[in-house]
C-alpha cells in the first residue's frame, strides 16, 4: 500500500524540515557570522565614543592610542569572556534540558550556578589558590546537580512541578550560603563580591578559560548529539535504542557542571541565558541536539555579548550588571514556558 | 583558569606594554629618576609619578574629600557617584560608582593617577587598570595617622605639599586638642548606631570608635570581631549603654533614634542621652571628622552632666 | 533469525514471591500474547525481557548469549520495544522521532543517510502517518503517538518484537493495522512478544499465550490450549461468556455477580502444558 503513494509522499516530504542533514552546516554558518557582527557590535560601542573611521585605523600606523586600548584592552576582552560566559550557559541548560526532558532546566533556576559560586566563594575565602577555586566551583555545581536530579526524581519521574521546586529550593539555599558568606567574609573585600550573587562581566578577568572551555564541549559533545536526542524520548527509550544511559547521563551531570562552574568562575551567577537560548533556537531549527548544541554556544555567546553593551552604555556612566538584563529577558520566556507546560 | 593565572593570560589579548609607552610619552621625556615623586600607598606600595599629577580620577566619596583638603581638588578629572564635599565635587564628571566603575571613561580621561579605595572598589578593575599601564594608589584610611599621612602623600603626588602640609598639621591639632580636652574624663558607655534596618554598629578597629574614644567615650560593642556587625534591639538592650549616638538618612533626620524612646528603663534613654550626629561628618575618613568629633564630643560632655 | 529465551526467569517485583519460574523459548514465526490482570507484572515481565531490568533470578538468552553480557547497541540490533508509556514531552517532528529508531545502526559523528529517512518515510507511512511528518509530536492525539510508536520500532528493523499493549489508544482500523503488521513481522521471521489486555486480540492474532497471575504463577502454551474460559476467570477474576465468531473465540464479561467467579467449579489452574 505503501507503494502508490510513495513518489506523493516523497515530494511534499521533501519540503519538510530534514532533521540534522543538509540544515547544519548552513545553520552554524548563519550565527557564526551573526556571532562575528555582535563582536564587532561590542567593539564599536561603549561610554566613549569610537568612531567607524577610528576603528578601521586601529590596525594602521596612526591608530590613536586611545582607541586602540578602548577597543583592544577593555572592548575586546570582555566582549570574547562574554561570549565564552553565555556559550557556556546556554549549552549547559540545553544539555539538562535533554536530560530532564524538561524546556524550563537552566542551570541558574535550577541551582547550578549557585552551587559553583559557593564553591568558589568558599575557596577564596579560605584563601585557597585559584585551581582550588575552580575546583570549588565545579564541585559545588556538581552537587547542586546531583541534588536536584536526585531529589527531584525520587521514585517517580521528572514532572516540571516536582523539579522547578527542587530547583528553587535548591537555589535559594545556595542564595542563603552566599549571603551568609558575605557576611562572615571580610568587610574590604565585600564589594567585589557581590557579583556572585548577580552576575557582572565587569568583573572578567580573562577570556580564555571561558572561550577554551566552550571549544572543548563542542567537540566533546559533537559525537554524543544522536545519542542525546535519543535519550530526550526517556532513558528506557534510549536503552533500547542501544543508548548506554547511565555513562551518557553521568557525562551530562558532568558535562553541565563543568561548563556552569567555568561560567560562574567567569563572570559570577548570570541567569537565565541556558532558558532562553535553546528555547528560541528550537523555534526555529527543531530540536535535534547535533544542530542545537553548537548554535547554543554561538547564539548563547551573541546573546550575552549583545546583554553586556546594554550593561555597559544604557545608563552611563553608570555600569548594571549583566545579570539585571539577561534576568529582564529570561523571566518574562520562563513564565511562558512554565504557562505553556500546564 | 583559576583567577592568579588570568593576569597572564589578559596580556596576549592586547599590547599593555605599547601604552605603557604611550602614557610614559605624555611629557614625562626627559625627567630624571630623582625628580620622581613617591609615596608609600595604604597598601604598602611604592607609587612614583614622573611629574605631579595634573588628571587624578578618585574611585570614593572619601577620597575625593582628601584629594580636596590636600590642594589637589582642581587636579581631579573624575570622581564617582556621591562624591558631594566639598561643593565643588558636586561638579566634577562621574565614571560610576564605586563597586562597578566605567573603565572606558577612566581610560579616555587619560588620568596621570587613579587613587582607589581597598575595601570598595572591585580588585578586578583595579588590577586591569594597572595592566593597562595606569598608575594606582590604594587607599584605606582606618585612623587619625591615616588621614593626616594621606593628606600629605596625596599633597606630594600633586605637587601641593604646602598646602598638604597645612591641612594635615591643622587636622592633628585639632585631634590633639579634642583628645586632650576630652580623653581623659570619665569615660561614657556608647552605643553607636551606624545603619537601623538592619540595626549595625562598628567596632573599636573603625574609625568612628576611635573618635568616640578621643572623646573619652567607650564603645559598648567595641570587642566584637566584625568591623561592621549587624545587631538586633535586645543585644543593646542587655548592654545598656549611658548614651546612644546615630546618623540618619540625610543630614537633618533623627528618626533612627525613636525607636529607643520606648525603652525607659534603658540608661541612655531614661537620661535623655540619644544623640544625632550628622552621618556626612564622621563616617567618611576625612578631615570632616573634626566636625563630628566636636558634635560627638559635646553630646557626651553633656551625658556626663547628667549623670 | 533470532530466538530469545528465558531460562528459569523469576521477574522482580517487590513484596511478590517467586511464583512460576519462566522457561519461554520466543522463536522466529511466533506470535507470543501474554494476559494478565493489573498488576500481574506483564511490563515488567517485558521489560526484563528487553533486559531493562535484572530479573530476580534465571537469565534471558538472546541467541543463547546472556542478554546481561551484550551491550545495549547490540541488543538494540535486534530487538525492538513498543513502551505503553512514552514520555514525549521534549519538543520533536514525526520524521526525526521515526528516524531514532535507525539509532543503532549509525556511528557517532555519522548522519542519517537518505535511505535512513526513506525507511523511516516508509515505516510512517505503514501506519498511516505520511505527511504527518513535520508535525511536532506534542500536537498528536494518543492513538498517533502510539502508531508513531510501532513506526519508530519498524524503522529500526527488529528481529525480535516487545510491544506493551500495542493497540491501546488505537480505534478499531488501527487496532487491526498493527496487529496485522506484528503478524506480518512473525510471518517474515521475526519473534514478536505482547503484553495484551484484550483476550480477543490474542485470541485472534497470537500463537502463544502466557498466563500471568498476580501472585507470580503462571501457564503458558499454543493459543487454543490456553485460551479456555475456566482458567481466563480464574486469571481476572471475571466470569465470562465464550462463543465463537468467524472462527475465532470471542469472551466477553458476563454481568451476573462478579463474586460467583471465584466459586467457579473447576477454575484452578490448568495442567501446565509445556512449551517446545
Amino acid at each position: 500500500m505503501a507503494g502508490a503513494e510513495q513518489p506523493l509522499s516523497a515530494g511534499a516530504a521533501a519540503q519538510v524540515a530534514v532533521p540534522g542533514l543538509a540544515r547544519v552546516w548552513p545553520s552554524l554558518l548563519v550565527l557564526s557570522v551573526l556571532s562575528v557582527l555582535t563582536l564587532l557590535l561590542a567593539l564599536s560601542i561603549g561610554s566613549v565614543h569610537v568612531p567607524l573611521s577610528g576603528l578601521l585605523a586601529l590596525f594602521g600606523s596612526n591608530a590613536d592610542p586611545l582607541h586602540q586600548t578602548l577597543v583592544i584592552e577593555l572592548r575586546l576582552p570582555r566582549a570574547l569572556a562574554a561570549f565564552g560566559t553565555g556559550g557556556l550557559l546556554a549549552v549547559a541548560g540545553a544539555l539538562m534540558q535533554v536530560l530532564l526532558r524538561n524546556p524550563l532546566a537552566d542551570p541558574y533556576v535550577l541551582g547550578l550556578s549557585g552551587g559553583a559560586a559557593v564553591g568558589a566563594l568558599g575557596a577564596m575565602l579560605l584563601g585557597l589558590g585559584a585551581l582550588a577555586v575552580s575546583g570549588s566551583a565545579f564541585v559545588g555545581a556538581l552537587v547542586s546537580t546531583v541534588l536536584v536530579f536526585g531529589l527531584a526524581h525520587g521514585t517517580g519521574s521528572w514532572t516540571p512541578t516536582r523539579l522547578l521546586l527542587t530547583g528553587v529550593v535548591v537555589a535559594a539555599g545556595w542564595g542563603a550560603v552566599i549571603t551568609f558568606m558575605l557576611v562572615i567574609g571580610p568587610t574590604e573585600r565585600l564589594p567585589g563580591m557581590l557579583y556572585w550573587l548577580m552576575g557582572d562581566l565587569a568583573y572578567a578577568r580573562s577570556p580564555w578559560p571561558a572561550l577554551s572551555m566552550l571549544a572543548l564541549a563542542c567537540l566533546v559533545l559533537a559525537p554524543l548529539g544522536r545519542s542525546l536526542n535519543v535519550l530526550a524520548r526517556g532513558p528506557l527509550q534510549a536503552a533500547t535504542l542501544g543508548v548506554a544511559v547511565r555513562p551518557l547521563e553521568w557525562t551530562v551531570f558532568l558535562a553541565a557542571s563543568l561548563l556552569t562552574s567555568v561560567a560562574v568562575i567567569t563572570a559570577g551567577t548570570i541567569g537565565f541565558v541556558g532558558l532562553v537560548v535553546p528555547h528560541m533556537l528550537r523555534l526555529v531549527f527543531g530540536a535535534d541536539q547535533r544542530l542545537i548544541l553548537p548554535a547554543s554556544a554561538l547564539a548563547g555567546g551573541s546573546l550575552l555579548v549583545l546583554a553586556d553593551i546594554g550593561a555597559r552604555t544604557l545608563m552611563a556612566p553608570e555600569q548594571l550588571p549583566v545579570g539585571v538584563i539577561t534576568a529582564l529577558l529570561g523571566v518574562p520566556t520562563f513564565l511562558y514556558l512554565l504557562y505553556r507546560s500546564r | 583558569m583559576g583567577i592568579a593565572d588570568r593576569r597572564n593570560a589578559v596580556r596576549v589579548a592586547g599590547t599593555p606594554t605599547l601604552l605603557v609607552g604611550v602614557l610614559l610619552l605624555l611629557g614625562v621625556v626627559g625627567v630624571q629618576a630623582e625628580d620622581r615623586f613617591c609615596v608609600t600607598d595604604d597598601r604598602q606600595r611604592e607609587v612614583c609619578l614622573s611629574q605631579p599629577a595634573e588628571r587624578i580620577i578618585a574611585l570614593s566619596p572619601g577620597v575625593t574629600e582628601l584629594l580636596f583638603a590636600a590642594g589637589a581638588g582642581d587636579r581631579i578629572s573624575g570622581a564617582v557617584r556621591y562624591s558631594d564635599y566639598p561643593e565643588a565635587a558636586n561638579d566634577l564628571p562621574r565614571v560610576g560608582n564605586h563597586t562597578r566603575v566605567d573603565m572606558e571613561t577612566v581610560l579616555a580621561m587619560e588620568p596621570d593617577l587613579i587613587v582607589a579605595w581597598v575595601s570598595g572598589n572591585p580588585a578586578e578593575q583595579l588590577e586591569r587598570l594597572e595592566q593597562l599601564g595606569l598608575t594606582v594608589y590604594y587607599s584605606e584610611v582606618r585612623d587619625f595617622e591615616d588621614v593626616a599621612a594621606s593628606i600629605r602623600r596625596f599633597g606630594r603626588l600633586a605637587g601641593t605639599s604646602a598646602e598638604a602640609e597645612q591641612a594635615a598639621a591643622g587636622f592633628t591639632a585639632d585631634i590633639s586638642r579634642l583628645e586632650q580636652t576630652y580623653g581623659d574624663r570619665d569615660p561614657v558607655r556608647l552605643f553607636y548606631q551606624i545603619w537601623d534596618d538592619p540595626l549595625m554598629t562598628i567596632n573599636d578597629t573603625h574609625l568612628i570608635s576611635q573618635i568616640i574614644g578621643l572623646c573619652g567615650g567607650e564603645n559598648v560593642f567595641g570587642d566584637l570581631d566584625r568591623m561592621v556587625p549587624r545587631l538586633d534591639r535586645e543585644s543593646v538592650l542587655a548592654a545598656r549603654p549611658e548614651a546612644i549616638a546615630a546618623g540618619g538618612m540625610g543630614e537633618g533626620n533623627e528618626s533612627w533614634l525613636e525607636p529607643w524612646k520606648q525603652f525607659d528603663q534603658l540608661p541612655a534613654t531614661g537620661r535623655g542621652n540619644l544623640f544625632f550626629v550628622p552621618p556626612s561628618t564622621i563616617q567618611r575618613p576625612t578631615p570632616r571628622v573634626i566636625e563630628g568629633a566636636e558634635i560627638l564630643c559635646e553630646h557626651l560632655e553633656a551625658a556626663r552632666g547628667r549623670r | 533469525m533470532s530466538t530469545l529465551r528465558a531460562r528459569h526467569l523469576v521477574i522482580d517485583i517487590p513484596d511478590r514471591g517467586d511464583g512460576t519460574p519462566l522457561d519461554l523459548d520466543i522463536a522466529p514465526g511466533e506470535v507470543w500474547g501474554v494476559l494478565g490482570p493489573n498488576g500481574a507484572g506483564k511490563t515488567t515481565l517485558l521489560h526484563t525481557l528487553a533486559g531493562l531490568r535484572p530479573p530476580r533470578r534465571g537469565e534471558v538468552l538472546l541467541d543463547d548469549r546472556p542478554l546481561s553480557g551484550l551491550r545495549r547497541r547490540t541488543i538494540a540490533r535486534q530487538i525492538a520495544v513498543v513502551f505503553q508509556e512514552r514520555q514525549d514531552g521534549f519538543p520533536a517532528t514525526v520524521l526525526e522521532t521515526a528516524l531514532i529508531g535507525r539509532h543503532p545502526f549509525l556511528s557517532a559523528l555519522q548522519m542519517e543517510t537518505a535511505e535512513d529517512v526513506d525507511l523511516a518515510r516508509r515505516s510512517l507511512a505503514e501506519m498511516e502517518l505520511e505527511g504527518y511528518e513535520a508535525r511536532a509530536v506534542s500536537t498528536l492525539s494518543g492513538g498517533e503517538r502510539q502508531r508513531l510508536a510501532v513506526a519508530t520500532a519498524l524503522a529500526q528493523q527488529p528481529r525480535i518484537w516487545l510491544a506493551d499493549e500495542p493497540s491501546n489508544h488505537l480505534d478499531l482500523r488501527h487496532q487491526v493495522a498493527v496487529m496485522r503488521l506484528l503478524r506480518d513481522q512473525a510471518v517474515r521471521g521475526c519473534s514478536v512478544f505482547l503484553c495484551l489486555h484484550d483476550i480477543n486480540l490474542a485470541a485472534r492474532w497470537c500463537d502463544r499465550i502466557l498466563l500471568l497471575y498476580p501472585d507470580g504463577a503462571a501457564c503458558w502454551g499454543d493459543t487454543g490450549r490456553m485460551l479456555v474460559p475456566s482458567a481466563l476467570e480464574q486469571l481476572y477474576g471475571q466470569k465470562l461468556i465464550a462463543t465463537q465468531l468467524d472462527g475465532a473465540p470471542v469472551f466477553v464479561p458476563s454481568v451476573a455477580d462478579t463474586r460467583a467467579a471465584a466459586a467457579v467449579p473447576g477454575a484452578g489452574n490448568p495442567s501446565q502444558p509445556h512449551d517446545g
